[in-house]
């Protein structure tokens, strides 16, 4: 039911975008089974994407396959024009894309201060030896890391907590944790799996108003995964859905939301 | 015989095709062991995911145990003369091995393993390289080490003395009737020196080497040893100690125990089922305390039986530090075959066994406690589950 | 919850003048340790292990880098001290006296060709553990020092299972103490800047570190090569120190000591590494050296003997149940335990007494301290393992600021 004013809205976006990622008919198999098939989507510069599906569509994967856990088996995925596929975690961290995780994955005993300074470490430019000597190049590098990471922590409204241990936070600061170490790598591209789980109709306010303050403030692109539905169909300007690996829909929420497919992939896991 | 000692590299490599047979059951013998020892590791590793580094110290206590049985029947090392040992003997030393090391089993986990069961696994290890200490050092204190004591081989009952004689290949009857035929030759040669000699009055070094009798004495012996080792070199033989004979035969019927205890009863069933997931079996109702000291009286008496019968029929001298190396060798049969999996360590024993016998026979003997290692890095760098274990993905 | 920190460059003046106090400290200390070796000519044996001591500070310390602070579960560190020790002497035989070469620039030299040696085998030992984690690769690093030193009984050039006499012998009582402090310090500066922070990533998350964009591989592989060069460096030290080295020295249990040494510290932390290393080297030489009042041996008797086990059996069982049980303030606590110490000691005298009515026990000779010994070191490793395994000083490090929020923190919580 797109009126015209959002399909112009629509247009205009296409005309002045630049992609940064798109996914050509990624697959990926494990054994015998084919966890995501032929899935193919393009982001734009910008823009807030939201990924659903009901469990076990292969959400995650996609994840793994773009941030380099997995090698997709075919297929390529382009960011900023380059094929990164099969590159590592850590190269394709580096190239610019950062990730936060379903099931949180913090450095639990370090402070969230540091854990925010190691995301901003892949950005360093003195030596190991400068380190190991505490020569002062390390030394005020070190200083400025620190300095950044605290003004991110600001942002995410975690500076109150900087010296606490990571693991004691409780579960919603360690969600807006993740995605502040996410952020300090400095990424073009962010991606978010499940943000809001496990949070309060409050928090997830509070974290949609975050996420598309990254989008908006700090210019940065946004893919995310997300359960909740209202959330997702709030949030996000566009969305792909997957079932089973493959894409069954795609295109703005309201689209989306009146799929016959979508409706049919959700109902039917719930009656399951 | 096959010589490929030509090179610098393969110095000291020597394959002897006729020996090998005999090797590759040694191989096996010690690897029998090798494995029982594994299961206890491997049982233990699998529920609790401990590297239970005191497990040789308990194979070390059973010997010690079946050892001072011995000595209550009698069968000390100074003992004279005395009568062979009994079956019963053998049953109640095996047994006596068992519990003492069940018992010492079941109280290290209670006083040292279960009050670590929450901590990192880094301390849990330390706290068992103490208890392996501990009971080494511990051991110097009170066991009789100086020199090594070995049980006597008394204890035997007579109908397993001796040994099986396989030939697997027989020697050429036509070199047998001669060697028959140059044996007597030999004697009637030395019978006419000694004749000679007792009428002459002479001593036989102070006869020329070329006289005639001495010389055709020194003849006939020397075609004996020719015929000999061509008899050696042509025949295949392999010989079993009969005592060894049972002691693998009672390894068999313990390790089909112990399957059938695993696959086929309740006790069993709780094992892998902790094995598979020890929180969620606790959430299941399942009793893990009681299935965690379980695991190591099984496990704990399996290295018992393990130790009796190395002390018995192998006769290894004991001392407080001889469980280590052992223990070691058995933990890598654990890994080789994939550590929690019954029938990998029973695999990774063997291996370990025959890849020991293997390195001695190809003259490398001395390489002989470094080849598990060996195996172990190169099994573990290609597969690392190990051989029959699956390794697991991290999922993220 | 504590405030927003201010994050502020350090001046100048403190910067640098924090360092050049530091340095000056580490000279006089060394300059301290070589001194002593006057007032204590006719105590050759303390001195000796005083110096010996800095050795283990070394292996602890630099074993702390690779299985604490990156937590690669590494237990053969012996290993790489045997090659350091081996390289060293085996050039010093066959090269010194060919050289013009003062003894002690020989001896840094010979340190450096040490450690580069144990740090290739570092590289070797560290790239298996790109593929393995935990108990795995702690069995294969095991494995590694096993081979090496079956390895070197069997090479007659080095002398086989009989030892390699190192000539000249050559005693550097400051060069020892000074890798030590050298070591404590490229592993404190490493954690005080941003580059000590991936490593500690790994420890935590390897997954998340390499999204982060941490290479994990390079991380590990420097962990183990750093690690292993002191190592080898400590070894070069201990060769011509000692002047004599055989495979023995370098069995596995010397890997195991240093392990312990490692975690009874408390994993990561340096402080704990080094106060740990110092306590346990000097223990069972302290024990060795402990005398009657006739100056003989001191003998144990076998009812103090069963007396103490039963004694820390019970303090134990006591002490876990005060640390687990009991929820009261601090002081309180602290104070519980100094009670439940007590009642051990006065339990001991108790059993002691039982036992020694019993015929068998007291008309046992009992057993030289020396025996002892090593039953000792592993009993104190079991009970420091059992009342706190997080190590002594878990993950904290010694610093004037740490010490003061512990007495701050107590105080708060006091009120």
């Amino acid at each position: 039911m797109a009126n015209t004013a959002e399909q112009e809205t629509q247009a205009t976006l296409d005309e002045s975008a630049t992609p940064i990622l798109e996914l050509a008919d990624a697959t990926i198999k494990f054994g015998g089974l084919t966890a995501v098939d032929s899935v193919s989507f393009t982001l734009n510069k910008g823009d807030l994407f939201g990924l659903i599906g009901p469990n076990g569509a292969g959400k995650t994967t996609v994840f793994n396959i773009i941030t380099g856990v997995y090698k997709p088996t075919s297929g390529d995925i382009l960011f900023n024009g380059r094929n990164i596929a099969g590159l590592k975690p850590e190269k394709v961290a580096q190239l610019g894309i950062c990730r936060t995780f379903q099931n949180i994955r913090l450095f639990g005993s370090l402070s969230v201060l540091e854990n925010v300074v190691v995301g901003g470490f892949l950005r360093k430019k003195t030596g190991l030896f400068s380190a190991l000597a505490l020569l002062p190049p390390a030394v005020n590098e070190t200083t400025e890391l620190r300095k950044k990471a605290m003004d991110l922590l600001e942002v995410m409204d975690l500076a109150d907590v900087a010296q606490s241990r990571a693991a004691d936070l409780p579960y919603g600061k360690q969600r807006r944790l993740e995605i502040a170490r996410a952020m300090a790598t400095g990424p073009d591209l962010i991606l978010l799996d499940e943000p809001a789980a496990g949070m309060n109709p409050q928090e997830k306010e509070a974290l949609a108003t975050t996420v598309r303050r990254i989008r908006d403030d700090f210019d940065k692109t946004v893919l995310l995964i997300e359960h909740d539905m209202r959330f997702v169909m709030n949030l996000c300007e566009r969305i792909v859905v997957l079932d089973h690996g493959v894409e069954i829909s795609a295109g703005t929420p309201d689209i989306v939301r009146n799929d016959p497919k979508v409706i049919e992939a959700y109902l039917g896991e719930e009656s399951e | 015989m096959i010589d490929l000692v030509t090179s610098g590299a393969l110095a000291g490599l020597s394959l002897d095709p006729s020996t090998l047979p005999q090797q590759l059951v040694n191989g096996l013998l010690i690897g029998a062991i090798y494995a029982l020892i594994a299961l206890g590791y491997t049982m233990v590793y699998g529920v609790l995911r401990l590297i239970n580094f005191a497990h040789g110290e308990v194979f070390m206590l059973g010997a010690y145990a079946a050892l001072f049985v011995s000595y209550g029947f009698g069968y000390t090392a100074d003992a004279g003369d005395i009568a062979g040992g009994t079956w019963t003997l053998l049953a109640i030393m095996l047994l006596v091995s068992m519990i003492s090391c069940a018992i010492v089993g079941a109280v290290i986990e209670f006083f040292a393993y279960r009050p670590m069961r929450n901590q990192t696994r880094i301390a849990a290890l330390i706290t068992a390289i103490g208890v392996s200490l501990l009971i080494q050092y511990g051991g110097q204190l009170f066991l009789p080490a100086q020199p090594p004591p070995s049980i006597s081989e008394k204890v035997l009952p007579a109908d397993i003395r001796g040994s099986y004689d396989f030939n697997l290949i027989s020697p050429d009857p036509q070199l047998e009737s001669d060697l028959a035929a140059a044996k007597t030759a030999a004697d009637a040669a030395d019978s006419e020196l000694e004749k000679m000699l007792t009428d002459t009055g002479q001593r036989e070094f102070d006869l020329e080497p070329e006289h005639p009798l001495r010389a055709a004495k020194f003849e006939t012996i020397g075609e004996v040893r020719s015929l000999s080792a061509e008899i050696e070199n042509s025949s295949v033989s392999v010989t079993v100690p009969r005592g060894q004979a049972v002691m693998f035969g009672t390894v068999v019927l313990l390790m089909t125990l112990l399957w059938w205890l695993v696959m086929h009863t309740r006790t069993g069933r709780a094992m892998r089922a902790a094995s598979h997931d020890f929180d969620s079996a606790s959430l299941m109702g399942i009793n893990v305390n009681r299935v965690v000291t379980i695991t190591f009286i099984i496990g704990s008496a399996l290295a018992g039986a393990g130790a009796m019968m190395n002390a018995t029929f192998l006769r290894t001298p004991l001392t407080p530090f001889f469980g280590f190396m052992p223990g070691v060798k058995a933990f890598v049969a654990a890994v080789l075959g994939g550590i929690g999996n019954i029938p990998g360590a029973v695999l990774g024993g063997f291996v370990m066994g025959l890849a020991e016998t293997l390195v001695v026979w190809a003259g490398y003997g001395q390489y002989k406690d470094a080849v598990a290692f060996v195996i172990l890095i190169v099994i573990l760098l290609f597969r690392p589950g190990g051989l029959l274990g699956s390794s697991k993905v991290e999922k993220v | 919850m504590n405030p927003a920190v201010e994050i502020q460059k350090p001046s100048l003046l403190k910067f640098w003048g924090s360092r050049v106090i530091s340095a000056i400290a580490a000279i006089a200390f060394c300059a301290g340790i070589q001194s002593l070796g006057g007032p204590l000519a006719d105590n050759e044996f303390l001195y000796r292990i005083i110096v010996l001591s800095g050795l283990y500070v070394t292996l602890a310390v630099s074993l702390n880098l690779i299985n604490g602070i990156t937590g690669q579960f590494s237990i053969g560190h012996a290993a790489f001290y045997q090659v350091g020790a081996y390289t060293a002497g085996y050039l010093t035989v066959r090269m010194f006296s060919t050289q013009q070469i003062g003894e002690v620039p020989w001896l840094i030299l010979m340190c450096l060709v040490g450690a580069a040696a144990a740090a290739i085998t570092g590289l070797i030992v560290g790239l298996p553990s790109l593929r393995l984690k935990g108990d795995y690769l702690a069995i294969v690093t095991l494995g590694f020092g096993e081979i090496i030193r079956i390895i070197a009984i069997n090479i007659d050039e080095v002398g086989g299972a009989y030892g390699l006499s190192i000539v000249p012998k050559i005693q550097s009582p400051w060069l020892i103490w000074a890798l030590a402090i050298l070591c404590i310090a490229v592993c404190r500066n490493l954690l005080k800047t941003a580059h000590g922070l991936p490593f500690l990533a790994v420890r935590e998350d390897e997954v998340a570190s390499s999204a982060m964009g941490v290479s994990t591989t390079k991380i590990k592989v420097t962990a183990f090569v750093i690690g292993s060069s002191f190592a080898g460096a400590a070894g070069a030290l201990l060769a011509h120190y000692e002047a004599f080295i055989t495979p023995d020295m370098f069995k596995m249990e010397v890997s195991f000591i240093v392990l312990t040494m490692v975690v009874i510290g408390g994993t990561g932390s340096i402080t704990g590494s080094t106060v740990a290393a110092l306590a346990l080297f000097l223990l069972p030489e302290w024990l060795r050296g402990l005398k009657e009042a006739n100056g003989d041996a001191l003998v144990v008797s076998a009812p103090q003997l069963l007396g103490a086990t039963l004694a820390i059996i019970a303090y134990i069982a006591l002490a876990r149940r005060v640390r687990d049980h009991y929820h009261g303030k601090p002081i309180q606590k602290a104070g519980f335990q100094f009670g439940v110490a007590a009642a051990s000691l006065v339990l001991f005298f108790l059993f002691k007494a039982v036992f020694a009515q019993i015929g068998g026990l007291a008309g046992h000779e009992g057993w030289e301290i020396n025996s002892l010994r090593m039953a000792i070191f592993a009993a104190v490793l079991i009970v420091i393992m059992l009342l706190r395994p997080q190590g002594v000083f878990g993950h904290h490090e010694f610093s004037w600021a740490w010490l003061k929020s512990l007495f701050v923190k107590k105080k708060q919580e006091a009120s």
